[in-house]
This record gives structure tokens, sequence and C-alpha cells, in this order.
């Protein structure tokens, strides 16, 4: 019944500074596993970008990882390998961290969103009326 | 009425229908798009006033007491999430849903950081647990983004083939 438990929800894995990661471990989303590999990854002014790339790999090829939670001042560091996740599941989260606001035109989802909207699409609406 | 008549009408009505749906998606688009920033910036405020009862935290138990020197690292004993998430499939559609997780070997964080451990750490930790719904939201608002773009891409493919 456990393993049967254990097997049905997925982890929240988190990439980001030290209060993003001790709070969200706080809420009770941090695991070790068997493997004694943990779900958590601690990014500090002298974490080399190379470590947090390796990182984001290694969480998006785990299968029982379902959220990605990633500090968007280091998502900025590693924006190509963020870029080029484009499956809906493991869903890469951008949050704010208490030092670096959101920044929406950063967002990786929301910039390729807007690229929906390219001229084309938009005169239909009569965009080229609203140039100037 | 010729056979190419009945043809071109078709494709009329076909690229107005097509046309009547990319609009529609193209308002969902934005609507999903404003849902999203309206989304993370409640994480922010909810992160935001999680690490201040973090920090009134450190300065009641000192600097490294709440700290990553105090979270598990790979030799701590295995241990599992207490808060996980799963999909649930509503009217067709994948969301994620925030459940407890019942398995036997869970911890409570905040034995990491001490036995009597300051009020303000209980209430960043009920900050944290509420900011893990918000982030459920998100993704789920990010599924059906995605979701979104890909049909769009799909009915302006539709829309190339109708043209030529």
């Amino acid at each position: 019944m456990a393993l049967q438990a254990a097997v049905k929800g997925k982890l929240i894995s988190v990439i980001g500074d030290e209060d993003t990661c001790v709070g969200f471990l706080l809420g009770g989303i941090g695991e070790i596993n068997k493997n004694r590999h943990p779900n958590f990854m601690v990014v500090d002014k002298n974490t080399p970008v190379s470590e947090i790339e390796e990182c984001f790999k290694r969480f998006v090829k785990r299968d029982d990882i379902d959220i990605i939670l990633i500090n968007q001042n280091i998502a900025e560091m590693v924006r190509h390998v963020i870029d080029s996740h484009t499956s809906p599941v493991p869903a890469v989260l951008e949050i704010p961290s208490k030092d670096h606001p959101y920044d929406a035109s950063k967002d990786s989802i929301l910039r390729r969103a807007k690229g929906m909207f390219n001229p084309e699409d938009l005169s239909m609406f009569g965009a080229e009326n609203y140039n100037a | 009425m010729t056979l190419t008549d009945t043809g071109d009408e078709t494709t009329e009505i076909n690229m107005n229908r097509v046309c009547d749906l990319l609009d529609k998606t193209l308002i969902n688009q934005l609507h999903l798009m404003e849902e999203k920033m309206r989304c993370e910036l409640n994480i922010e405020s909810s992160i935001n006033s999680g690490s201040i009862h973090l920090a009134k935290s450190r300065y009641i138990m000192g600097q490294n007491a709440v700290s990553i020197a105090r979270l598990p690292v790979e030799s701590s004993p295995e241990f599992s999430a207490s808060t996980v998430c799963e999909i649930t499939e509503v009217d067709n559609m994948k969301q994620f849903r925030v459940v407890e997780n019942d398995a036997e070997n869970t911890v409570n964080p905040l034995h990491w950081f001490g036995v009597l451990v300051p009020q303000n750490l209980h209430k960043a930790k009920s900050i944290f647990q509420n900011t893990i719904n918000f982030v459920a939201e998100c993704a789920n608002i990010q599924m059906r983004l995605l979701e979104n773009m890909a049909n769009m891409d799909m009915l302006n493919e539709y829309k190339k083939t109708l043209k030529s």
C-alpha cells in the first residue's frame, strides 16, 4: 500500500538560492532517495554554471520528478538548457527569489507564448493601425 | 453550380472556421499569459513573506541555525518528501495536484533546525506550504499555455494548407 502511494505521487524539485531551498524544503518537498540523490540544489555565488546545467539535466531525466522549480536569476545562467526543454512534464517553473523579483520578459514560456503573436497574426486585429 | 464552385465554398467555410478558432485560441493565450503572471506574483509575495520569517528565525537562533548547513546532504539517511504532486485528469486536461505523501519514512523538516524552534519558523513553514499550492496552480497554467501553443501551431499549419 505504501509502495503504491509512493509510486502515485511525484516530486517537486528545486534549484535555488539558500532561502528558496530552505523555505521549500521546510514546506516538505525535499527528499533523499535510496540512491542518495537529493531533489534540490543550493546555488551560491561560487557554484559553477556547468554544475547547475548538470543538475538541471539530471532532474529532467529523473522519472520521479514532475515539477522543477528554478530561481529566475539562476535560469538566466542556464537559459540555453532551459529553452531546449520543451516537453510539458517535468514542468520547469521559473520562480522569483527574495533578491530578484519576477521579470515576465525573461520567462522562457512567456517569451515563447509572446513569439506566437507575430505581426502577420496580429494584422487580423488591425495591429498595423497601432504602430504609432 | 459547378463542382469547382462547391469546392471553393467548402474551402472558404473551413477557412472561416479555422480563423474563428485561431481568434479564440489567441484570446485564450492572452488570458493564460495574464493568469501566469498573476500566479508568479502570488508566488513572489509568498516567498517574500516566508523569507522575512526565515530572517526573523535567523535573528533569534543565530546566523547558521537556519542555513544550508542544516539541510540534509547526500550522506544523510534516506527519507521521502512529505508533499508530492500527482497528475490528475480533469475534463480531459492533465492537472497537477499537491498531495500529502503517506509513505512511512517522511520527516518533519522543522527537526533539522532544532527541537524547540521559534514560532517564526513554524510560520515560514506554513507560508511555504501554501506557496507549493501556488506553484502547482502556476504549473497547470503553464501546461495549458503549452497546449494552447501546440493548438495554434496546428491551426496555422491547417490554414496554410487551405490557402495553398
